[in-house]
């Protein structure tokens, strides 16, 4: 359905959004990323329909294939009868404030697809990894009736874990090869992880990266470990066993809620959960 | 509050695979403060149109080389089908004198050709989001 | 003719050396640094002192003998001139048979068949837009349409370059055309002048129909299918012409494509292939952009280089191995839409400079390909200029003419220098696939092309008619070549429908099934069963469609 409309009238848009209009939603997602007046009005139109979707942030140093993996994830997804939405967030060049957005390009695949909706956002100088509002743009595609909402971004440093205050769980992935580099990888993104991923897990190395990060678990003493998994992205090697690792997690109970932007409404928490958040961020940009 | 900067999509339609016209355009784009969401070539109109929806963006830029733009016609009909028409287009690349004709009257905003200079470009495209975001503000509901 | 003892040794030449220098010094424009494409940097005067190895066998030696700086041959152009083999293909394959004839009758010498973009893409003509048929090639699906567009050729006399991507089906129907005319596969000469996917992998992907281990392994088959049936077609030709199209400096294109041809070498000796049973139809083809010094220096130094990576690198002992053959093509980037004629100017001046840089082979670009595919009086007037090039200029007069310059060996040492550092670099991220796969070289070919723009666009680098000597003008003048007909389309669509109604039905999809098995095994070999399929009947779209399935389309990583 494809309706035309002011974003002036934010009811009409949130009816819309919820009726499956995708302009509508991405109309919507605009408003929210931008922060305008209309924004907050959708947000409480919006706020009885959240806490359905699952939230999965995705995350992982350059190179590690991560939009491949979301693009094989998703058809996983869509295999088992969701409809699946992505947040790809990329940075926005610090000099001329403009990005190219190319997370896209690895999901040829799944983005024709009728039930998956991704939309692109640039970060616009926040630091954490994701932008502003991206917890707020995860409400909006939850309340417009995704299965999955799935929110990909860069993270290798130290400060870029602000994707597990929106999403858990929070799927770390590592190229092969990373070796040593395991302990490059920062202690922050190695922290928010529920699930390790090691990807390209055809090539050399994927045995010692395994290695290295269940070695790097066993040193945070007892108590769970995040699961590690391997999958070859192009292929879809494990990738069943990464939305099984998924489902698991969902059932086991979310950890944090959606982050919202100063100034706003606070976010309704999750039905029946407490507010609770493992980590505590640090400052924001 | 500030204007958020133009969304602006770099797409191929058709057959042609020659993308470097489209990365320098993409990378320039970025460079004058826009964000660009960039595509892989062989794109089909339904799904520009999808991603057009999905990112909700200003202009359309499609790279041509090999007569693909003769698709652009079809392109502009699918846009007003979905509601969209407020999306300006932009078609780069090799087009004949006669085919810009046709790709004007179709609704294309403009065709740029091999020599056209990047600040141009940019400022065309700055130009044209404006106006779609103005078109977007009017439209009756 | 009195030879100098030792270059420019003595004192008097060096006082010389230095008056010349200071008035030089004094001159307009004596601070201005130019710089080449390739990043070298290129002096106001050469003299024998730049040129140290300009005397040693080793460096420049004679034509015909390694490592072959001064040509492959002994007689080069002298003996025989470069072939002359102009790219054609528009409309349905009668269109294409009477350009083809033309442009034959006005001095081309053997066949470079363009099929459509459709055909690329690996479709048939009844699955794609009709109104993206026959624009920008021809559209051939069946044994019938390559037997109609190639009717009245005499294909066992003129070499006949197929323009067409694994897994080569316009081969397939080719060599099924000539086994309806009684024609010997071994007496069929050529080239798969689209084999090399890394190329299409980087740059070009419209090329790009399967995905990159699948379209590896088909080369391979392909390689030994024809070193054993068809002595006379080569299998592969390297392709660096889409690398520098897409923005790689002459020094990078070559180095690529040196580099791509040694990983496919050694997906042959993998295989168990002895470098000389397939080297010697290693073929290569590169662009020759307007930059003329510099693209000659690159074509010298790519022979002197390919000569020792054939021999040293890979082992091979046949001189033919080590000969660097390869056809060229004017660049068409250089070409500009602002006063199409110019470009006339252009394609002569980047002409005279692959000639001079020893090609075997030559395609001149039509002055209206800014437009569309050319018309014919403007694909005349580039054959033309290769006629005139040689009947009337004289260049096939003498061997490497331009040998001995100062410049000329200065320029030509530079560039090896530079391209063996790219092959390092290049060796030093993995080989080529590795270094494709990571988008390395991708990344540096983007670099490049974006310097390069930016370099016009400051007007660092002057591009006539575009951002220096800019007229009005009105561009409706010119003549553009129509699109086929629609009935004409409809018609060819018609055709394949027909064809495929009236084959032997059980035939072409046992054909295509007997494909798709030997393409889950590992050791068939899946060009044969391409050919087999063909002459049962099967299409290329059908026999594209089996192997993508199969093996995988493939998407080329794209870096911005």
């Amino acid at each position: 359905m494809h309706v035309r409309g002011t974003d002036a009238d934010a009811g009409s848009l949130a009816e819309r959004v919820r009726a499956g209009d995708r302009r509508a939603l991405a109309r919507a997602i605009t408003a929210v990323e931008n922060e305008t007046g209309a924004a907050r009005d959708v947000r409480a139109a919006l706020a009885p329909y959240l806490g359905r979707a699952r939230r999965v942030g995705v995350t992982g140093p350059p190179g590690a294939g991560k939009s491949t993996l979301v693009n094989a994830l998703v058809k996983e997804l869509l295999a088992r009868g969701q409809r699946v939405a992505v947040v790809a967030v990329d940075p926005s060049s610090p000099f001329t404030g403009g990005a190219v957005l190319g997370d896209r390009i690895r999901m040829a695949e799944t983005q024709a697809d009728e039930r998956v909706f991704i939309r692109s956002l640039a970060a616009r100088g926040h630091l954490g990894g994701l932008t502003r509002s991206a917890g707020a743009v995860l409400d909006v595609l939850d309340a417009a009736g995704f299965d999955t909402v799935i929110v990909e971004t860069v993270g290798a440093g130290q400060s870029e874990v602000e994707v597990a205050g929106v999403a858990d769980p929070c799927v770390v992935i590592c190229p092969p090869g990373l070796g040593d580099d395991v302990q490059a990888m920062k202690a922050g993104i190695l922290e928010i992880a529920d699930l390790f991923v090691v990807n390209k897990a055809d090539l050399p190395g994927a045995d010692r990266t395994e290695r290295e990060l269940h070695a790097m678990l066993a040193l945070r003493g007892r108590g769970p470990k995040p699961p590690v998994l391997r999958t070859v992205a192009t292929s879809g090697e494990g990738v069943a066993a990464l939305a099984e690792a998924i489902e698991k997690r969902q059932a086991q109970g979310a950890r944090v809620m959606s982050k919202q932007a100063p100034g706003e409404l606070a976010a309704p928490t999750l039905p029946g959960k407490p507010a609770c958040s493992r980590i505590k961020l640090r400052g924001k940009a | 509050m500030a204007e958020h900067p133009p969304k602006v999509i770099v797409t191929k339609l058709g057959f042609d695979g020659h993308d470097r016209g489209s990365r320098v355009v993409a990378a320039h784009l970025r460079d004058a403060g826009m964000e660009v969401v960039y595509t892989p070539p062989w794109q089909d109109i339904p799904t520009v149109v999808k991603l057009a929806t999905e990112e909700d963006a200003d202009v359309i830029g499609i790279s041509s080389l090999a007569t693909d733009h003769l698709l652009l016609p079809k392109l502009m009909a699918a846009l007003r089908a979905a509601g969209m028409a407020d999306v300006q287009v932009v078609v780069g690349g090799i087009v004949p004198p006669r085919d810009e004709k046709l790709l004007l009257e179709a609704g294309v905003a403009r065709v740029f050709h091999p020599g056209a200079a990047l600040e141009e470009i940019a400022h065309e495209v700055r130009a044209l989001a404006a106006k779609a975001r103005a078109l977007r503000e009017t439209a009756a509901p | 003719m009195n030879k100098p003892a030792a270059p420019f040794q003595s004192d008097e030449l060096a006082r010389a050396e230095t008056r010349w220098r200071e008035a030089f010094e004094e001159s307009p424009g004596a601070d201005t640094r130019i710089v080449n494409r390739s990043g070298i940097e290129v002096k106001p005067l050469y003299t024998p002192r730049d040129a140290p190895r300009a005397d040693s066998i080793e460096a420049l030696g004679y034509p015909g003998e390694y490592p072959y700086t001064r040509g492959i041959y002994a007689s080069m152009h002298r003996g025989r001139s470069w072939t002359q083999r102009q790219l054609i293909g528009l409309g349905v394959p009668e269109d294409y048979n009477a350009r083809l004839k033309e442009i034959l009758a006005h001095g081309a010498t053997a066949i470079s068949l363009i099929p459509c973009n459709s055909v690329y893409r690996g479709y048939d003509a009844d699955e794609v837009p009709e109104e993206l048929l026959g624009t920008c090639g021809v559209v051939i699906n069946s044994v019938e349409d390559m037997d109609r567009a190639l009717e009245g050729v005499p294909l066992e006399r003129l070499s006949c370059g197929m323009n067409d991507p694994s897994p080569f089906t316009l081969l397939a129907l080719l060599l099924a055309v000539a086994r309806r005319r009684g024609l010997a596969w071994t007496g069929l000469a050529g080239t798969s002048n689209q084999s090399d996917c890394l190329s299409h992998f980087v740059a070009n992907h419209m090329f790009f129909r399967l995905a990159l281990p699948g379209a590896r392994r088909v080369l391979a088959d392909h390689i030994a299918y024809c070193n054993e049936r068809l002595p006379s077609w080569n299998p592969l030709s390297v392709v660096g012409q889409h690398m520098q199209q897409a923005g790689a400096t002459p020094a990078e294109a070559m180095a690529f494509t040196l580099c791509s041809a040694i990983q496919y070498a050694e997906d042959c000796i993998a295989r168990g292939m002895a470098a000389d049973a397939f080297l010697p139809r290693f073929t290569f083809f590169f662009d020759i952009s307007i930059s003329f010094f510099e693209e000659l220096a690159k074509f010298r130094a790519g022979r002197r280089i390919w000569a020792r990576l054939a021999r040293e690198r890979l082992g091979a002992k046949d001189p033919r191995s080590w000969r660097f053959k390869f056809h060229a093509q004017t660049s068409g980037v250089d070409l500009t839409r602002q006063q199409p004629l110019n470009n006339v100017a252009r394609v002569t001046a980047q002409a005279i400079a692959g000639i001079f840089g020893g090609l075997q082979s030559l395609h001149t670009d039509s002055y209206d390909e800014v437009f569309s595919t050319p018309t014919a009086e403007a694909a005349r007037i580039a054959i033309a200029t290769q006629n005139i090039l040689r009947e009337e200029a004289h260049l096939t007069d003498v061997i490497d003419p331009l040998g001995g310059s100062y410049y000329v060996e200065a320029l030509t040492d530079e560039m090896e220098s530079r391209i063996d550092g790219l092959i390092a670099r290049i060796d030093a991220a993995g080989g080529m696939y590795r270094a494709v796969e990571n988008g390395l070289v991708q990344r540096m070919i983007g670099e490049s092309a974006h310097a390069f723009q930016q370099k016009v666009e400051r007007g660092e680098q002057t591009v006539v008619g575009v951002n220096a000597y800019r007229i009005e003008e009105n561009l409706d003048g010119y003549r553009v070549l129509e699109y086929p007909d629609r009935a004409r389309i409809e018609a060819q669509i018609a055709r394949l429908k027909r064809f495929k109604a009236e084959r032997f039905a059980a035939a072409a999809h046992g054909g295509l099934d007997a494909l798709a098995r030997a393409a889950q095994s590992k050791d068939e070999n899946v060009f044969a069963r391409v050919v087999e399929a063909a002459e049962a009947g099967a299409t290329h779209g059908e026999i594209c469609a089996c192997l993508r399935r199969e093996l995988g389309f493939g998407q080329p990583l794209t870096i911005v």
